[in-house]
C-alpha cells in the first residue's frame, strides 16, 4: 500500500489547494513505437498539479501538453467551468508522481485546456484518477493524506 | 491556407455511425483514422489506443472516441 503527503492550508488564501509533484508523458508503448519511427520526445519534467475533486476528469495545460508532444487522440471535448464552455483536447498519456511510491497511471485519456493566468499548477488531477485512492484531509493539520 | 480542425474527418465518420453504435456499442470506444474504422470497439480507452496503435503505428494521429448517443460534457470546478 504507497501513502503520500501533502499540506493545504485553507486558510490561507494564496494557498492554492492541495497540490502534488506530477510528471506527465507518453506511454511507454507510444514512445516505443514512436521511438520505432523516429520521433522524438522530451525529457521527463515534473509540474505541480492541483488535487481537484471537481474535475470530472484529469486536465493538463494545452501548452504543457504540447511541450510534452502528447499524442492527441481527439478534439472538441466540452469542458464547462464555473459555467462556461470551453472546448478542449484529449491526449493519451501517462501520469506519474515522483517522490512517492503511488502507482503510476500508464495509459490514460488526460484533457487539455488553457490555463489563463494560473502560475500555480498545469494539472488538475480529477476524479478520473481520485477514484483509485483513498484519500483524507486533516484540517487541524493541515495535511491530506493520499492513500492507493 | 486555413487551419483544418484536428480529427474534423474523423469526428464526421463518428457522427455517421454514432446513432447506430450507441444502440449497440454504447459506452464502448471506436478506433478511426481518416475513414478507415479500427475493427472493433474496446471496453477501455487504454485498450482503444493500444489497438489504434497496433493498426496505424505511432506516426499518425488516430482518434479515439468513446461512444454515447449525446457528447458528455465535462463539469471542472
Amino acid at each position: 500500500m504507497a501513502r503520500a503527503e501533502i499540506e493545504w492550508d485553507p486558510s490561507n488564501p494564496f494557498d492554492p489547494g492541495p497540490c502534488i509533484s506530477v510528471v506527465v508523458m507518453n506511454s511507454p508503448e507510444f514512445i516505443e513505437a514512436g521511438r520505432a519511427v523516429g520521433l522524438e520526445f522530451p525529457a521527463p519534467h515534473p509540474v505541480q498539479a492541483l488535487l481537484d475533486t471537481g474535475a470530472a476528469v484529469t486536465v493538463i495545460s494545452k501548452t504543457f501538453a504540447r511541450f510534452c508532444k502528447l499524442r492527441q487522440t481527439s478534439a472538441g471535448t466540452e469542458l464547462r467551468v464555473l459555467g462556461s464552455k470551453y472546448l478542449a483536447g484529449e491526449h493519451a498519456g501517462a501520469i506519474s508522481f515522483p517522490g512517492t511510491e503511488l502507482r503510476t497511471f500508464d495509459l490514460i485519456r488526460i484533457v487539455s485546456a488553457d490555463f489563463e493566468k494560473e502560475p500555480n499548477y498545469a494539472c488538475l488531477i480529477g476524479r478520473d484518477i481520485m477514484r483509485h485512492w483513498d484519500i483524507r484531509f486533516d484540517g487541524r493539520s493541515k495535511r491530506v493524506t493520499i492513500i492507493d | 491556407m486555413a487551419a483544418v480542425d484536428p480529427f474534423s474527418v474523423e469526428l464526421r465518420v463518428f457522427e455517421r455511425h454514432r446513432r447506430e453504435w450507441s444502440r449497440s456499442h454504447r459506452g464502448e470506444y471506436v478506433v478511426i483514422q481518416g475513414d478507415v474504422i479500427a475493427e472493433g470497439f474496446f471496453d477501455s480507452y487504454a485498450e482503444a489506443f493500444r489497438a489504434g496503435l497496433r493498426k496505424f503505428g505511432a506516426r499518425h494521429e488516430f482518434l479515439v472516441k468513446q461512444v454515447w448517443p449525446t457528447e458528455p460534457v465535462y463539469f471542472v470546478s
